[in-house]
């Protein structure tokens, strides 16, 4: 983080300023470094649009934190498709079995850690504990303390900036950032009426009170109600939100599988390499993730039928192949000082260097349920007086293709750049090689509250080899968007 | 609206029961004189009950406070307008009246423990090319007797034609609805009547029974006109502030169960602008439709005033 930058004392991102299309491959790029050179020019933005946008995404000034917070390892279960691999398995037994994982791979058992932060999105109420209940039955030492988080989607990289925050300021050594999902393992619920005689019941003194209870309760009553899937303001369910930003900008069926394809490939491509064999632990039979089909391909994937946004005007494009399929697995990931990490002899991957919290208000369909990350990152990069050329790596959580997609087309759109970013142009394009290079969401899964943990354990491994084949400093930006117009990002760099 | 002071004042103890005056429907047959009586009936130190309020919020989807969503208080007025169109000398015959038009101005909040004073006459008698139209406005004056409320409800007999009476002003020409990206989406189901109607009171049997809906004219029960609305209201939330116009068009009828597309967004150009800056119209533009036709159930805007 630069101490030194204040929001309105930043310069303009390179990007916009750029004419040529900034389609490069290579990563040698220095705008960080360079003057600003606009910087006295501050914007004011000229519409009440982009000062509606500036405003709902306050843009704090960053200060060096007193210390480092780095990233030793991670660990996941394969992650499974919904009632398949681990169906018998529940949010705790993963979230353990993830935990445990890791302690074995860096021999932490019986270690009293700082902290362990995860969560689950969806969840029973019984499992108002559910970390600490995991710690428990984990081999870590039971005098570990830990706490449940939980921000939809964005659960699990929440977790981890929370710990990592506490482990810059000093107030812990070391930690483990987690999540969960078991949509195998959804909470059902019995209906309003029900609940509301049953907790009347509870209530009652007499027995003529019960008896007249239990008397109002019908039949029909007793019909379960699942989970919701939908939004529960607008009633959409989130596909049938993404479809509708879909439409907005513009987004292809071919470009949506062709980016489906190629997140399979990826991450086919990274299993055979290896990549993954000190990051999983196989689970209840699972060695791979169950959603991953290496043989797919465009012809394959162009024959599936479209499944949201059939009732709007314009083309209905998502299909299974290109969002993210139902899914079952956990994550944790090891976070420490520096000085712990070096006590024990562990060599550290990554170090945390910012996080940005956005949100955007999708109930009056100003902006789409998934583009609170779009507001994010340019707060984010600026604040660290970063472009997208200068980072290595770019994870953006794959919820849908044409999350990403519509995404990367905000960023390309001169227009959105001026209206809602406060900018002069555009803010920037993403180099394609860089975005998502081991795969992500779409080929892994998606178990909401554990992506968070992947994405982060996969990232500083691929920061650690990049920066072991350099030998320079490598830099990455992880994006996750969430359930009720939520997002988070961060930036990580090699350590 | 101008409350008109040359009219006879009937005082009512209390808030007639809805089942007496439903009854009263079914025998009212219209006086079809081409006039209406100058004669508003009142009840004074109405309070909201804490309980049905909260009934009424959780059903709209609205958070339960002590604060009254607009919608709620033409719940509470309802049969005050019922018992002024089945009055002997009211010229149309109350059954089979088509609510199609409402709007609430929300002058200041109205909550739990306020004691209200309701009033509502009937205005506007007037030739609609359809039938004959009438306004039956219900103000809530608060205890310092300003209007904390106000509702102009204009409902429409069809068909009927009364001779003398002002032809309706229909204003701007219609504009052809086109379905807008949708801002919501509800699963209504076959019973969202009948469970509206036991908060409301509003048992009319074209929401609560398939069959009773069929000799009205209608293939389904529908939904309540008002809960729609309301329901599109909560879906601004707190955005719309504490003053504010709620202005709703019915178009057509929501035939139970249904799937149904809703938009409540801010309106072109709304964003930003200040509740007291009086130059730029509608805050929210309302919507709600069938996705399947394209075809409109209601459209309608909110305004946000100066609080």
């Amino acid at each position: 983080m630069t101490s030194d930058v204040t929001p309105d004392q930043s310069p303009e991102p390179e990007v916009p300023a750029k004419k040529a299309p900034a389609k490069k491959t290579t990563a040698k790029k220095t705008a960080a470094k360079k003057a600003p050179t606009k910087a006295a020019a501050k914007k004011s933005p000229t519409t009440t649009a982009a000062r509606a946008a500036a405003s709902a995404q306050p843009s704090p000034s960053g200060t060096k934190p007193p210390r480092r917070a780095v990233i030793l390892g991670g660990n996941r279960t394969p992650f499974g498709r919904a009632g398949k691999a681990y169906a018998s398995a529940s949010n705790q037994d993963l979230l353990t079995a993830a935990i445990d994982g890791l302690v074995a791979r860096y021999g932490l058992a019986g270690v009293q850690l700082g902290e362990v932060a995860a969560g689950a999105v969806l969840k029973h109420s019984k499992d108002f504990n559910l970390t600490r209940e995991s710690v428990l039955g984990s081999a870590l030492d039971p005098r570990t303390p830990a706490y449940d988080v939980q921000q939809a989607c964005a659960t699990g990289l929440e977790a981890f900036v929370t710990l990592a925050n506490k482990i810059q300021l000093g107030q812990t050594d070391s930690a483990i950032a987690g999540g969960v999902d078991s949509t195998s393992d959804a909470p059902i619920a019995v209906g309003d009426a029900l609940r509301k005689a049953l907790i009347k019941l509870s209530y009652a003194k007499t027995a003529g009170q019960k008896a007249k209870i239990l008397a109002s309760i019908r039949p029909k009553h007793l019909t379960p109600a699942p989970p919701r899937v939908d939004e529960p303001r607008t009633g959409l369910s989130m596909g049938e939100h993404q479809a509708i930003t879909t439409l907005q900008w513009g987004v292809t069926r071919e470009a949506q599988d062709e980016l489906a394809l190629a997140s399979h490939v990826n991450l086919a491509k990274a299993y055979d390499d290896g990549f993954f064999d000190d990051l999983i632990t196989p689970f209840h039979g699972l060695a791979r993730d169950e959603n991953l089909r290496a043989d797919t391909t465009l012809e394959k994937l162009a024959t599936l039928k479209p499944v949201f946004g059939k009732r709007l005007e314009g083309e209905a494009t998502m299909t299974a192949g290109n969002s993210t399929p139902l899914s079952d697995g956990a994550s944790a990931v090891l976070v420490a000082s520096e000085d712990w990490a070096a006590e024990r002899g562990l060599t550290p991957l990554a170090a945390f260097v910012d996080a940005q919290s956005a949100a955007v208000d999708f109930v009056h369909g100003t902006d789409g349920l998934l583009m609170a990350p779009v507001f994010a990152v340019p707060t984010l990069l600026r604040r660290n007086n970063l472009t997208f050329d200068d980072l290595d790596f770019i994870e953006i959580h794959e919820a849908f293709a044409s999350t990403v997609l519509s995404a990367l087309a905000a960023w390309e759109s001169e227009e959105f750049g001026r209206e809602r970013l406060g900018l002069d142009g555009a803010f920037g394009t993403v180099d394609r090689a860089r975005l998502n290079v081991i795969g992500s969401s779409l080929a892994a899964g998606h178990p909401f509250a554990a992506t968070g943990g992947r994405i982060l354990a996969s990232t500083a491994k691929l920061l650690a080899q990049r920066k072991a084949e350099t030998g320079r400093t490598a830099r990455a930006l992880i994006s996750v968007c969430a359930a009720g117009g939520l997002g988070v990002a961060a930036i990580l760099e090699s350590a | 609206m101008r409350h008109p002071a040359d009219r006879q004042a009937v005082a009512l103890p209390e808030i007639p029961g809805m089942g007496r005056v439903y009854a009263r429907t079914l025998t009212a047959r219209g006086s079809r004189r081409p006039a209406l009586e100058p004669v508003e009936v009142r009840v004074d130190d109405v309070t909201i009950d804490a309980e049905h309020l909260a009934d009424y919020q959780r059903i709209l989807g609205e958070p339960v406070s002590d604060v009254a969503p607009a919608g709620y208080l033409f719940v509470l007025s309802f049969p005050l307008a019922l018992s002024i169109m089945t009055r002997k000398g009211f010229p149309l015959r109350a059954l089979g009246m088509v609510h199609v038009r409402n709007r609430i101005v929300q002058n200041h909040p109205v909550r739990i423990g306020d004691s209200l004073g309701l009033r509502t006459w009937a205005q506007d008698l007037r030739a609609h090319r359809s039938g004959t139209q009438v306004d039956l406005v219900t103000q809530a004056l608060d205890a310092d007797g300003d209007v904390a409320w106000e509702q102009v409800s204009t409902f429409l007999a069809k068909g009927v034609r009364l001779e003398g009476i002002p032809a309706a002003d229909d204003g701007a020409p219609r504009v052809e609805f086109s379905a807008p990206v949708p801002t919501g989406r509800w699963e209504l189901p076959a019973d969202t009547g009948r469970r509206y109607a036991a908060v409301s009171g509003d048992r009319n049997p074209i929401h609560l029974n398939p069959l009773l809906a069929r000799v009205f004219g209608f293939q389904r029960t529908i939904a309540h006109g008002m809960y729609t609305a309301a329901r599109v209201l909560a879906a601004v939330g707190p955005a719309r502030g504490e003053a504010y116009a709620w202005d709703v068009d019915f178009a057509r009828p929501v035939l139970l169960p249904a799937t149904v597309a809703v938009r409540a967004a801010e309106a072109d150009g709304a964003r930003g602008r200040r509740a007291d800056d009086a130059t730029g119209g509608a805050s929210f533009e309302l919507a709600l439709w069938d996705p399947r036709s394209g075809k409109p159930h209601l459209t309608g805007t909110l305004t946000r005033l100066p609080s």
